[in-house]
């Protein structure tokens, strides 16, 4: 296998009275995507910040491409780029010269054909100078990925990058990540939807209170901790659970007024709503819903994963 | 080549964001001060007589330009790095490859840039009513450059320090215009008396503007080598005290 991108060795950051990071080790591919999931304050943002340089860690080493952040800052920085959660800009300068000088930053001269392609890729052409006050939150968070590429890096770290943004262009930014990862960026993002990593990621990692609980390929992770849960309300209330029922996972709730049963992937709700049927039970409404991340780190802390 | 390309980016930058508001920047205060100078220097100058044989309203000059340069070298830095903390567009410059010593540089530079421009014009409103005559240029270039590099700096220190706009401003307010007014802008060190004259002699700010004066008008209270060897030091400490604070990334880096 090839050296991974991006290396973390028991990686900690411990504040006075918090434990961001707790000896985390962690291995990047190249050419991957990597979603790190977790709750907020989970300890992701310190992570990336750690890679970035943003934030020094209290223990453990970080490599890029073989190199330190810190002994090699100037090599490893060259080679990441950085889309932080926070939009950020500066007011005094329009959308090409904060591309121009961001690229200055990293050495780079920026080219008109490169200018135009970051523009472009990004639907920022038409906005090229306008000044950043008067773009809109989603032109705002494609300004900052364009800012973190001006430099063409190895490993793109995209913090919560739909967090707050609506579906189109959350689909339009995922499209764009595609697009990356395609052209051989490896891809780091962090978020707490599960449904982002599942569309977007080859691998997955889970952090919680700066612990990495695991780290798998996203499908493996998906089977093993993200069941459905279907909720079926039924049409009067029901005192006692046929045994038939109850032997197929259903189980009353709200009083008798519903039913909910839990399934693993790949299983359907089929035999459940048969057996209800077949029990003469009638019901009034069903609904599914996909397990959140929250509900798998609830499984997770409390070792109770499926 | 990465490290000069970056560096000049950073002061480009710089320059052109005072630039961009030259009313507040410029403008603001070289009317502040030449209303100064037509106040003290020329209206009640006029009433006052000739010091070590130079007009009043041109014997006050070299401390007007001072006070211009001082402050703003100090706010340039001060105002940006802030304004980069607030917006969090420091981590833009964080993330870079950029050295905490090319960072200084970039800073520094570009709050020079400005402590000059404000002087050198605020001087030329000054000289046309008071003459053009420098009895040593290159020691007054020599000195504004030392000063601007120095409170430049300082500004820095300040923007790392400050929490709140207000912080920025505490030190120009309550540190710089005081020490500077009472560090001989309007009276000769010899016209004052008792404690304040005790003062003097410990006031940095009184040694720039003498040897500022010095340079300008070929006269001063204090020895300008004496001058020289103040705003040396300051400028020494400012320095390292804005690349040390820079590095150890005390409210910069988490």
């Amino acid at each position: 296998m090839a050296d991974p991108v991006v290396r973390l060795d028991r990686v900690s950051k411990r504040y006075p009275k918090l434990t961001a990071l707790d000896a985390v080790s962690l291995e990047i591919r190249a050419g991957e995507i990597f979603a790190l999931l977790g709750p907020n304050g989970a300890g992701k943002t310190t992570l990336i910040s750690i890679v970035a340089g943003l934030v020094r860690a209290s223990e453990g080493t970080v490599t890029v491409l073989g190199k330190d952040v810190v002994a090699d800052y100037r090599f490893t920085r060259r080679n990441v780029g950085v889309v932080p959660q926070e939009i950020n800009f500066d007011p005094f300068f329009n959308v090409e010269e904060t591309l121009r000088i961001q690229a200055g930053y990293f050495g780079v001269r920026l080219t008109e054909e490169r200018l135009k392609e970051i523009l472009v890729a990004l639907d920022l052409e038409p906005k090229r100078k306008a000044s950043p006050r008067t773009l809109s939150g989603g032109m705002r968070r494609r300004l900052l990925i364009g800012k973190a590429l001006v430099h063409e890096p190895k490993v793109l770290f995209l913090d919560e990058p739909t967090a707050g943004v609506d579906v189109e262009l959350r689909h339009s930014l995922w499209a764009y990540v595609r697009t990356l990862r395609d052209r051989g960026t490896t891809i780091v993002l962090t978020t707490h939807y599960l449904d982002e990593a599942e569309e977007l990621a080859d691998r997955v990692g889970v952090v919680d209170h700066g612990k990495l609980l695991v780290v798998d390929d996203k499908r493996a992770l998906l089977e093993r901790h993200a069941s459905r849960q279907m909720r079926v309300t039924l049409a009067s209330k029901l005192d006692v659970l046929p045994p038939a029922l109850a032997a197929l996972g259903l189980a009353l709730e709200n009083d008798g007024r519903s039913l909910h049963v839990r399934v693993k992937p790949g299983e359907t709700f089929g035999a459940a709503l048969t057996a209800l049927a077949a029990a003469g039970i009638p019901f009034t409404d069903v609904e599914t819903e996909r397990m959140r991340l929250e509900d798998v780190f609830v499984e997770l802390l409390h070792g109770r994963a499926a | 080549m990465i490290a000069s390309l970056g560096v000049r980016t950073l002061f480009v930058k710089e320059v052109r964001r005072f630039l961009r508001v030259p009313g507040q920047t410029v403008l603001s205060p070289v009317i502040t001060t030449t209303l100064y100078f037509l106040v003290f220097g020329w209206s009640v100058g006029s009433r006052i007589g000739p010091v070590e044989g130079v007009p009043y309203s041109r014997y006050i000059v070299p401390g007007l330009v001072t006070l211009g340069v001082v402050s703003n070298a100090f706010l340039n830095t001060s105002s940006s790095l802030f304004m980069m903390k607030m917006m969090g567009t420091i981590t833009d410059l964080l993330v870079s490859p950029l050295s905490y010593l090319e960072m200084l540089a970039g800073f520094v530079f570009a709050g020079v840039v400005r402590g000059m421009m404000v002087g050198i014009v605020m001087w030329l409103i000054a000289a046309t009513f008071t003459g053009f005559h420098v009895a040593h240029p290159v020691l007054v270039l020599l000195f504004l450059l030392a000063i601007s590099t120095s409170f430049a700096a300082l500004g820095l220190c300040c923007a790392i320090w400050a929490d709140k706009f207000e912080q920025v401003n505490f030190v120009p307010t309550f540190v710089i215009t005081p020490l500077t007014f009472l560090g001989g802008v309007f009276t000769p060190i010899a016209m004052l008396s008792g404690p304040l004259r005790a003062f003097t002699t410990w006031n940095p700010l009184f040694y720039m503007v003498d040897g500022v004066r010095f340079g300008m008008l070929g006269f001063s209270d204090a020895d300008p080598r004496a001058g020289f060897a103040v705003i040396a030091v300051i400028g020494l400490v400012s320095l390292t005290s804005a690349f040390l604070l820079l590095r150890s990334g005390w409210k910069l880096r988490g």
